[in-house]
Formats: structure tokens, C-alpha cells, sequence
């Protein structure tokens, strides 16, 4: 089992994959262009500019992850910064705010427990505070 | 056509307000104003004021009626309130205590 | 129940509770509370400004209000919800928007027993008075959603919807938690999806809950002094 302490910088082209692989347990930051798929053990955060995706059998542990955007097929815990889409597949389990203006998506199955502040309104009728008239629409 | 059914095992505390017809199943206490028609099935419980078009009663209303059309209230109906409405069907065995007011 | 189907039609407005045993769908407007046995479904174009419990809820459409269910909470392409979002399974489309607190029924526990250790420490001396009480009265509507301690049920605090309202009094009442607590898993389906979250009372004080903590749960966090007097009573 590979152990890493301190910083891991993953690949800076945009092309570069980069990948944590089942054996692998790294512990610190992480920081990198690209994209980063973890299969392993991560203690520590993660700032990516890529996707990352954390497959089954995979974990993260962080105060903050920052990402383009996150699919989740194993575990993962701390503060989700993203600006794309959190993706929680079937049999994930995540865990953490979603910050950073994320849309969240959750698979049948996937276990979640955080906030999420999508930026949307409601429809006009909802924003009105109740016992308006309701013949007020039509 | 799309009309509201409240169902038997349902309760609404609160007030209903519809443009469509409203058909009471279950139990609703508050309010009723409906644009159409209102039926109250039998084995419904209204323990409201109840305003609409045509109303049909087979069921319970405690609570004052006012109907745009008729009213008719069929056997097994049991009505306590006022009815004020255009024309008013009492049928043998429906029961009624209130007063009438076909003042239109 | 099962047969019987309520609907709210499109240009219908109901104001106040809908309670039942029924399913209930919703294509006009609902202000208030639903709390029903059966199925909750809001239509596209159906709007809640209300809290919707119910054993299995599906919303299409846009929903101001927390959504709560003994089963599952299927969020579709279209729905808009601003309110938390609470169920054993929860499923969210791409194309559905949320803002609130979104928990399904287990969470992962690494963090709990991260959690667990200052927790456990502090919680301790009332643990033991505040679990000995729970556990009885708790166990048997835990049983079904697994009772690993969710840590996320810490946070969850935030939104309960009205009928917790109870708890959360009692809550607050110190001495009278415990009594309320007893009563608590006679409460409505509403308990279970909350039960997970809200059943480790090792972590309980840790949670250090902002809003109004879950039921049950904070009867024993914030009744834990008063359970610590009173003795398991």
C-alpha cells in the first residue's frame, strides 16, 4: 500500500488523467489542472480544476473539496466545492455541503446528508407570502 | 373534465377554493367556495360554510350553503346550516334543520 | 387506503392541513401542511407552499416547504424545491433544482466516529442516563432505517417540519423531554426518516444542533441535563 504524505500534484494538462488507484492511500492535499479519478484512500483536501471522480471502492476525506464538477460512486466526506454537477451514484455515500453552485443529482440509492443552495426561483406564485387571494392567477 | 376529489380516507382543515367542481369523499372542515359544481358523497363529512354552483348532498354538512344554482339534497344527506340557492330539493330521507332562502 | 386517491385539481386551492390515509395528488395549489399515509405526487405544474410528508413523494413540480417520507423522495426533471429533503432513498434528477438541507436515510459513518470521541467525552456522564432511557422506548422504530449514527443528522437540525414541533418543545423543556421522547415513536411516520439521524446519542451533544434538533434526538441532547436529574424517570 502506498503511502503519501504531503502534496500530490496531479497532471497539468487538461488532457492529463490522473488517477489514485485502489491500493493507494494518500494523505494531505491534492491539488491539480485536470482531471483526478480516486480508487484509493484520500485524507486530505482536494482542489482540482477537472472533474474528479471517486469510484466504488473509493474515499475522500476532506475539510474541502473543490472540483469542476464531482461523480460519486464511493465515499466521500467534506465540504463540496463545485461549480458543475455533484453526481451521487446507486451505493455512494456522501457527505457535505455543496457550496461552490453545484446542481446535485441522486441516484436511487446513493446516500446523501448536506446542503445544497442551487441558484433558481420559484415560481411568482410561491414567492408571495401565503393567504394571498387565489383567484389572484387566473 | 379536471375536478378536485377529496377522498374518503382524506381530511382537509383548512379552506378550499376551486374554479373547477369539487367532489367530497372524505372530510373537510373550514371552508368550501367552489366556481362549479359540489358534491359531497355520501359517508363525506363538511363541517364548513360551503359555496358553489349546483350542490348535490348525499353526505354530512354542518354549515351554511349557499349555491349560484340548486341545491339538492338527496336521501341520506344531513344538513344543519342555512341554504340560501336558487331552487332547493329536499328528497325523502335526507334530513335538513336551517332555514331556506330562495331570494335570489 | 391504498385505493382511495385525493386530487387537488388544477384550479384548486386548499389552505390549511390534508392529513389522511390516502394518496393525494396535487395538479392546483396547496398552502399549509400535508401529512398523509400514502403517496404525495405534485404535478408539474402543481405548487406547494406547504410541508409534504407522506410514504412515498414525487415532485414535478415546485415545492417551498420541506418534503418528508417513510419510504422515498423522488425529486424529477422540472421539480423546484426550496426546503429540505428527508427520506431513507432520495433521488434527484439532473434538471430537478434543490435549495436546502438533503438527507437520505444512512449517511457515512467515518465522520460519526471522528465525531464520536469529543462527543462521547463530553456526552458521557448523560449517555449513559440518556441512552439507557432512548434506547427502550427507541429501538423498535429505528430498526428499520439502519441506526448507524448518521453525523449528517447533525446538521439536519435545520428544517423538521411542523410535527416535530412537538418534540422540539419538549425539547427545549428540559425535565419534560424525556416524558415527550416516550411518546415520540408513536408520532407519526415522520419519525423513521429522522430516527437514523437522530438516534446516536453519543453524538448527540456534539451535534450542538442550530436550528430545532430531530426528534427524539434532542429530547436527548438538549434533555440530557434534565435526564441526567431526572434519572432515567
Amino acid at each position: 500500500m502506498a503511502q503519501t504524505r504531503s502534496s500530490a500534484r496531479s497532471g497539468s494538462s487538461g488532457a492529463g488523467e490522473a488517477r489514485i488507484g485502489a491500493g493507494a492511500r494518500v494523505r494531505g492535499r491534492i491539488a491539480g489542472d485536470g482531471a483526478l479519478t480516486v480508487e484509493g484512500h484520500v485524507e486530505g483536501d482536494v482542489a482540482l480544476r477537472g472533474e474528479l471522480t471517486v469510484a466504488e471502492g473509493g474515499e475522500i476525506h476532506a475539510d474541502t473539496i473543490e472540483a469542476e464538477a464531482l461523480v460519486v460512486s464511493g465515499v466521500v466526506e467534506g465540504e463540496l466545492r463545485v461549480s458543475g454537477v455533484v453526481r451521487a451514484m446507486a451505493g455512494s455515500r456522501v457527505r457535505g455541503n455543496v457550496t461552490g453552485g453545484a446542481s446535485l443529482a441522486l441516484d436511487d440509492g446513493a446516500q446523501f446528508a448536506g446542503r445544497i443552495d442551487a441558484e433558481f426561483d420559484l415560481p411568482a406564485e410561491l414567492l408571495e407570502s401565503s393567504g394571498g387571494s387565489p383567484g389572484r392567477r387566473r | 373534465m379536471a375536478s378536485t376529489v377529496i377522498g374518503a380516507g382524506i381530511t382537509i382543515d383548512g379552506e378550499i377554493t376551486s374554479d373547477e367542481d369539487v367532489v367530497v369523499q372524505g372530510t373537510v372542515r373550514g371552508k368550501l367556495t367552489a366556481r362549479d359544481g359540489v358534491t359531497v358523497e355520501p359517508g363525506a363529512v363538511v363541517e364548513a360554510d360551503v359555496s358553489g354552483g349546483p350542490l348535490t348532498v348525499a353526505g354530512s354538512i354542518t354549515g351554511n350553503i349557499t349555491s349560484t344554482d340548486r341545491v339538492d339534497l338527496q336521501p341520506g344527506a344531513k344538513v344543519i346550516g342555512n341554504v340560501k340557492a336558487a331552487r332547493i330539493t329536499i328528497s325523502d330521507g335526507a334530513q335538513f334543520k336551517g332555514n331556506v332562502d330562495m331570494d335570489v | 387506503m391504498n385505493g382511495d386517491v385525493a386530487t387537488i385539481g388544477r384550479g384548486t386551492v386548499v389552505r390549511g392541513r390534508i392529513t389522511g390515509a390516502a394518496n393525494l395528488e396535487i395538479l392546483g395549489r396547496v398552502e399549509g401542511e400535508v401529512e398523509v399515509d400514502g403517496d404525495v405526487v405534485l404535478d408539474a405544474r402543481g405548487l406547494a407552499a406547504a410541508s409534504l410528508s407522506g410514504r412515498r413523494v414525487t415532485i414535478r413540480g415546485a415545492v417551498r416547504g420541506d418534503l418528508v417520507a417513510t419510504e422515498s423522495i423522488v425529486l424529477e426533471d422540472g421539480a423546484r424545491v426550496v426546503g429540505d429533503v428527508r427520506a431513507p432513498r432520495v433521488a434527484i434528477a439532473t434538471g430537478a433544482l434543490v435549495r436546502g438541507y438533503v438527507q437520505t436515510g444512512d449517511a457515512p459513518a467515518a465522520s460519526s466516529t471522528a465525531r464520536a470521541r469529543p462527543a462521547a467525552s463530553a456526552a458521557t456522564p448523560r449517555a449513559a442516563n440518556v441512552s439507557a432511557t432512548a434506547s427502550a422506548p427507541r429501538t423498535p422504530p429505528r430498526a428499520a432505517p439502519a441506526p448507524v449514527p448518521s453525523p449528517a443528522a447533525r446538521p439536519a437540525p435545520s428544517a423538521p417540519a411542523r410535527p416535530v414541533a412537538t418534540a422540539i418543545a419538549g425539547s427545549h423543556a428540559a425535565p419534560s423531554s424525556n416524558g415527550s421522547q416516550a411518546s415520540q415513536p408513536s408520532q407519526t411516520e415522520r419519525t423513521p426518516p429522522r430516527a437514523p439521524s437522530a438516534h446516536a446519542p453519543v453524538h448527540a451533544p456534539a451535534a450542538a444542533p442550530k436550528g430545532p434538533p430531530p426528534p427524539v434526538m434532542p429530547a436527548l441532547k438538549k434533555g440530557a441535563k434534565g435526564a441526567m436529574s431526572k434519572k432515567r424517570a
